[in-house]
């Protein structure tokens, strides 16, 4: 009569790739895209896939004082915010001026 | 957790000052709009020497919050150094922010958050503080670089600076993951002991997580290969704010550089020693050989900052407690000179309104007293004798040589020959060129801004002829990081 517990063990390995791929796919995103939002957006993943690692380690590596971890993610979350609320502001600054945000049209600076 | 922990608030009474000022000038400026906007300059100038004083107070002190803050003379060192920057640069852009911004006390208030930023990356122990403090110092710059709202170069440049700055700060925090994976905590002296024991599942992790931290800051302190932002920020940005990246925000990194390697990464020294001396090779090479080409003073002075990035990061590959010291003394010798050229850099803008380094023509006739502290300044940046920059350039390049990166010594004195090349070509406008036609007049320059000049020239001349006083602030204050 007892129903089958499903149990799904998930290793410190499987969350560190999944944070990797997501590091990886930020980079390519910051580095592919010529818009400044799209810029952002890349950028944010790689602070998320950063949030994926410090928890998994966090949690399942051994670690005395796990807290660390947590406690890091929520402020890595925290500036995030107040990273995209910075970048937004200019983005609209710039778009007024230029009605464009793409960087390679936003080029006054060269050397 | 928390029994056993130091919560003495008292020892970051300087912070507490410095937030108290920010909310007295913005308060100020919002509750006393008939008050003249220049004396909010000289209240936030007060205010930062006040709590410069305060900080004087803790030296010799060896104390530590919560395991996270620490305080004691190299902390001391950096509080000082930092308000002392700022406190300069609110000086420098009294008039200019007066005349040009409808709100200059969030610009003064944002000047003094980023200087809270700064010291926290000097005294934090801890990886997230220093993240904290380094986001801090960062953000206030974005905001500051991008400052002049209606301004399509500032806002250019402070959205590059920006977007470079977080894609850093995303792979500065890749790696303090991975280092707090193989470690187990974020205290620079755990991280120690944990790296003590490398295994060989851990190798890799470790050297990517130092790779992503090199980056991270490499960012920070512009150098070489990470160094795409620094001109088009600088020549974006309201001039004080140029000279303000140039100095806080590279002293802050380098102050926090030289903390995690002997604190957290001394044990593994051969796995980055190797990077930051290749990174140290070719950021003097690339940032003096680009400088020669410039024409705008700032994009100049951007790659100049650049080269002696080189140098400074050469101290930090060869990391022990001589070229630590030797580290922090040719900081506050470029933080002297560079100042120095930079207020005169501000003030001929104020007059004439231009920033182009053909511009500077005449300035002997037009401005004899700031275009003497320009070639007094930019002799010290170039590393000239009777100067600060040769005392702590030799002090410098000594103590490298004496740990065997003999090539790097070799780049380095031949790439400050180089630099001499550029600087020069600002003296001869200064000095050799005659004033454009029609404009052979004397130019009034404020008392303010001569004072200044002055002072820091006497700062540069003194640091030349007496060096021995900053070397013993400089042993004590880096003693505590090599016990």
């Amino acid at each position: 009569m007892h129903s089958p517990v499903l149990t799904l063990v998930l290793h410190l390995e499987e969350v560190l790739i999944v944070g990797a791929a997501l590091f990886a796919i930020g980079l390519y995103v910051a580095l592919s895209k010529r818009n400044a939002i799209g810029i952002l957006m890349g950028i944010e993943l790689m602070l998320n896939a950063v949030n994926i690692t410090f928890l998994g380690f966090a949690r399942m590596s051994v670690s005395e004082d796990p807290i660390q971890g947590h406690v890091f993610a929520v402020f890595v979350i925290t500036v995030a915010a107040a990273e995209a609320a910075v970048a937004l502001a200019l983005a609209v600054a710039i778009y007024k001026h230029r009605e464009t945000v793409n960087i390679d049209q936003i080029d006054l600076l060269r050397w | 957790m928390t029994e056993g922990l130091n919560l003495d608030y008292s020892l970051l009474i300087p912070e507490f000052l410095l937030v108290g000022l920010v909310v007295a000038i913005v308060g100020l400026d919002l509750y006393a709009p008939k008050m003249k906007k220049t004396w909010l300059a000289y209240i936030a100038a007060a205010g930062l020497v006040a709590v410069g004083a305060v900080s004087l107070g803790y030296w010799d002190t060896d104390d530590n919050f919560a395991n996270i803050i620490v305080v004691d003379d190299y902390t001391t060192f950096f509080r000082v150094f930092f308000v002392a920057t700022a406190a300069v640069i609110c000086l420098a852009s009294a008039t200019m922010v007066a005349e040009k911004f409808r709100h200059p006390g969030e610009y003064y208030a944002l000047i003094i958050l980023s200087t809270i930023g700064a010291i926290g990356m000097a005294a934090s122990r801890e990886l997230m503080t220093a993240y904290i403090s380094l986001e801090l110092l960062s953000f206030s710059l974005y905001v500051l670089v991008s400052y002049q709202k209606f301004d399509a170069k500032s806002n250019e440049g402070g959205l590059k600076y920006l977007l470079l700055g977080a894609f850093a700060s995303a792979m500065f925090l890749y790696g303090m993951s991975l280092i707090y994976g193989i470690t187990g905590s974020t205290y620079y002296s755990e991280i120690a002991v944990g790296l003590q024991n490398p295994t060989g599942d851990f190798q890799w992790a470790m050297l990517m997580g130092l790779v992503l931290i090199v980056t991270g800051l490499g960012f920070k302190v512009a150098a070489v290969p990470f160094h795409m932002w620094t001109p088009d920020a600088y020549e974006g940005a309201f001039p004080p704010i140029t000279a303000y990246l140039g100095t806080t925000s590279k002293a802050a990194g380098f102050a926090l550089m030289l903390v995690l390697f002997s604190q957290a990464f001394e044990v593994v020294h051969d796995d980055w020693s190797w990077m930051i001396a290749g990174i140290a090779a070719a950021t003097m090479i690339l940032g003096n050989l680009v400088a020669l080409q410039q024409h705008n003073i700032k994009r100049l002075m951007a790659y100049s900052s650049i080269g002696q990035v080189g140098y400074m990061l050469m101290a930090i590959a060869a990391l022990n407690s001589d070229t630590a010291q030797a580290l922090l003394v040719h900081l506050v010798g470029y933080m002297v000179s560079n100042m120095a050229v930079f207020i005169v850099i501000i003030a001929w803008y104020n007059m004439t309104g231009k920033d182009e380094i053909a511009d500077f023509r005449g300035m002997r006739e037009r401005a004899p007293l700031l275009a003497w502290v320009l070639a007094g300044a930019l002799f010290s940046l170039a590393g000239l004798p009777l100067f600060a920059g040769f005392v702590t350039k030799f002090v410098l390049f000594q103590s490298v040589w004496n740990e065997g990166f003999y090539w790097l010594i070799a780049i380095a004195t031949t790439t400050s020959v180089v630099s001499l090349y550029y600087y020069l070509q600002i003296m001869r406008q200064a000095f050799v060129e005659k004033p454009a036609e029609g404009e052979e007049s004397r130019l009034p320059v404020p008392l303010l801004m001569n004072g200044l000049a002055a002072a820091l020239m006497v700062g540069v001349l003194y640091i030349g002829l007496y060096p021995q006083a900053l070397f013993d602030v400089v042993e004590a204050a880096t003693d505590v990081l090599f016990v």
